[in-house]
């Protein structure tokens, strides 16, 4: 695991250097204002084709900006700039444009309306080893990859054992990739991806493959070839791997852009929009304030307890707006139950909301073998804890009630808090309750020492 | 558009590396696959044509080798008309997902095109030094006309191109219509003098190059040079114009590829 603190001396890095290489230039990526329609059905979609090559042919291709019957926005006036050294996680729901959009900026399709510019070589990891002949080595496809991604052979030739190395497939090397693994097969495609060193790399949900190993080095290499200047702009559906990747994020719903701005908070909304169903009766603004509300469930989606609300509060019972390291403090779960309920378990997943995505704390009443009873009504389950160990820092907390079984009744996916610094925890990890103390030489001791 | 086509050189010859040591991996005969079907045709037509069913007139070179020398231009032409249908099909998967330079996937086409003739060269020299043909000093223009040849074929396959990736009809119509095509093409007989059939085989864009390519590496005595010339204009413009459209039409036809 990644401290807090060397992730936060990474990040005053990274800003050293976009700052010292920051001049107006430095916009490597403009999006203005692009749209793309799309065919729901496929013979009028082909019919589309060749009317719009038709059109394209003899110069006249005006009416953009209607559309024809069956036809819809996949992607509507989305706006976006993107700077040397940055790092844009895209979010969005299945089929909201995320794709389209990166296959709009590699220059794969064409925007029916808008404008892109790009300064710099694009490469599109948008997905690996395209090219690859399964008939051949892992060797000859290397050169038949990286080609492909524009590379020329002596720049592979100095490359080559950098990414056989990186990709770690050992003597498989030399056989044909149709004998590879789906791991080992993109290993060698993200290996070849990463080392043509363009100005922007387009990812769109690639890392998902290969074991945890691997994926912490694809991230360790990513972060390396961001300080020395690539930009990236990153799909992927675990908001963890975001949080920890990218410092702006942008939020595609149906081909909208709804926001664009700092990740937590794009990803806050894009969570609550995910599971809480439609924005508007959302309270966003308690999310600085160390608390959260609920909306009340929709008929038929609650399973006899839900959770309403969230905060945290001091051995007095007064609301917390954050935590302090060493400090006692206590989550409050405020539910609603419509019958008494016997054997129920809390669950609290707590995360670094700027970490790699492991849970730095995981307290289950289940394990710890307490069974909550909860009555008809309206209650409140208290998760205290007598001295806060967490560092300081931001964090994002899962929490769910569950029955026997793992059957979840009501989660939260993500409440973000933080814990306030005290003096004295560089260097450290957790807080570790202690005491200095010196004390007489008792006889005992003497005598051992002897 | 030309500074595109020096930027895929490097590309094009590494496809035309993979394609071709995958295409020889995966199979037993190999390179024997150059030789085999012009030497069947070839001894087909002799059998048919000793036996009397085909009645075909005299040939300036030796039945056999006019046949096989004839049938291995021709399977150049087809596999030139067919390239861009055949690479951008097959490359869909890439072409969804990387910008590469298009006219890689046209060159490599080529560059295959190429290498078989090159093997069937071997097959060639044998037959001109089996049959003792005599050959003159403009079979040093021979290549530039069998060019001219491959130039049609590509004009055309690139012509037909966007609409091929979009409808595999067009590859079915382009396997349909070789057979027809190959009849009103003198390869398997001379060029007729007269007649209705004549103004049919002489309308066809193929036999003028094919014939003056076969003619200038043998007799090097020019039968069709008008249409030689009219031929190769028409090659050329086809091919720029394919060209054009085929770096159009490109993204509308990624835009309906899966990615
Ligand atoms: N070639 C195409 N022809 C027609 N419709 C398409 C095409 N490609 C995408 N679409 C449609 O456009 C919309 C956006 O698709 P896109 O692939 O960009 O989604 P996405 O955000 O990448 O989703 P996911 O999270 O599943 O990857 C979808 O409704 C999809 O059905
Ligand atoms: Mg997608």
């Amino acid at each position: 695991m990644v401290s807090l603190k060397d992730s936060q001396s990474v990040g005053k890095a990274t800003d050293i250097v976009s700052k010292s290489t920051m001049t107006d230039g430095d916009v490597l990526l403009s999006v203005q204002g692009v749209s793309k329609k799309f065919c729901r059905d496929l013979k009028r979609s082909l019919i589309y084709g060749v009317q719009d090559i038709a059109a394209e042919m003899v110069g006249l291709r005006d009416s953009c900006d209607s559309l024809r019957k069956r036809e819809f926005w996949a992607l509507d006036n989305v706006s976006l700039e993107l700077r040397r050294g940055t790092a844009l996680g895209l979010v969005g729901s299945n089929g909201s444009g995320k794709s389209t959009l990166l296959r709009i900026i590699a220059g794969l399709i064409k925007p029916d309306a808008g404008t892109i510019e790009i300064k710099g070589k694009v490469a599109p990891l948008i997905a690996l080893g395209a090219g690859f002949n399964p008939i051949l080595t892992g060797r000859e496809n290397i050169y038949a990859n990286m080609s492909i991604l524009g590379l020329s052979k002596a720049e592979i030739d100095e490359r080559f054992d950098d990414v056989v190395e990186f990709a770690e497939i050992g003597d498989a090397i030399d056989s044909p990739v149709q004998s590879y693994s789906s791991g080992m097969a993109a290993r060698l495609g993200f290996a070849c991806a990463v080392h043509t060193e363009p100005d922007i790399l387009l990812i769109d949900e690639v890392l998902a493959v290969g074991d945890m190993r691997f994926r912490v080095k694809c991230y360790r290499r990513l972060s390396e070839l961001r300080k020395s200047g690539t930009s990236f702009i990153m799909v992927a559906h675990n908001p963890h791997v975001i949080l920890s990747m990218c410092d702006q994020s942008a939020y595609l719903n149906r081909g909208k852009l709804l926001i664009v701005g700092d990740t937590p908070s794009v990803i806050t909304k894009y969570e609550e929009d995910l599971f809480l169903g439609d924005s508007e009766n959302k309270k966003i603004d308690e999310e600085s304030s160390g608390s959260l509300t609920l909306p009340e469930k929709l008929e038929g989606t609650s399973y006899g307890l839900d959770i309403m609300s969230l905060h945290w509060e001091n051995s007095q019972g007064q609301k917390l707006k954050s935590l302090k390291t060493a400090n006692s403090a206590a989550l409050c779960v405020k539910c609603r139950s419509d019958s008494n309920l016997d054997d129920i378990f809390l669950t609290v997943i707590v995360r670094q909301a700027f970490g790699e995505g492991e849970s730095v704390l995981n307290l289950s009443s289940e394990k710890d073998d307490c069974k909550l009873n909860i009555s008809a009504g309206i209650s409140q389950v208290l998760l205290k804890m007598p001295s806060c160990s967490l560092k300081a820092g931001r964090y994002v907390m899962k929490v769910y009630l569950s029955q026997k079984g793992h059957r979840i009744l009501d989660v939260v996916e993500s409440f973000y808090f933080t814990v306030e610094n005290i003096p004295g925890m560089s260097q450290c990890l957790f807080h570790q309750p202690h005491d200095w103390l010196i004390r007489a030489a008792s006889h005992e001791d003497d005598s051992r020492s002897l | 558009m030309i500074g595109d086509l020096l930027a895929s050189r490097e590309l094009a010859w590494r496809l035309l590396v993979r394609d071709i040591s995958a295409q020889y991996r995966q199979s037993f005969l190999g390179v024997m696959w150059a030789f085999i079907p012009p030497i069947m045709t070839a001894m087909g037509l002799i059998a048919a044509k000793n036996s009397g069913v085909l009645n075909i007139s005299e040939t300036d070179l030796p039945y056999a080798a006019y046949v096989m020398f004839s049938t291995a231009l021709w399977q150049i032409f087809v596999e030139a008309l067919n390239g861009p249908v055949v690479a951008v099909n097959q490359a869909k998967p890439m072409l969804a997902k990387i910008n590469f330079p298009r006219e890689a996937l046209i060159l490599s086409k080529l560059g295959e095109v190429g290498f078989n003739f090159g093997i069937k060269l071997f097959l060639i020299i044998g037959l001109f030094i089996w049959f003792k043909i005599p050959v003159t000093a403009s079979i040093v223009l021979a290549p530039v006309a069998l060019i001219h040849l491959v130039v049609l074929g590509t004009g055309f396959g690139l012509l037909l191109s966007p609409l091929g990736a979009l409808y595999n009809d067009i590859q079915k119509v382009l396997a349909m219509i070789v057979a027809p095509w190959l009849l009103i093409t003198p390869v398997m007989y001379p060029v007729p003098q007269e007649g209705w059939f004549r103004m049919i085989v002489a309308l066809n864009p193929v036999t003028p190059l094919l014939v003056t390519t076969r003619e200038l590496a043998t007799t090097g005595v020019l039968t069709e040079t008008s249409g030689f010339w009219w031929s190769s204009t028409l090659a050329f413009g086809c091919l720029i114009f394919g060209w054009l459209l085929y770096r159009l039409a490109m993204p509308y036809i990624v835009e309906r590829m899966s990615a």
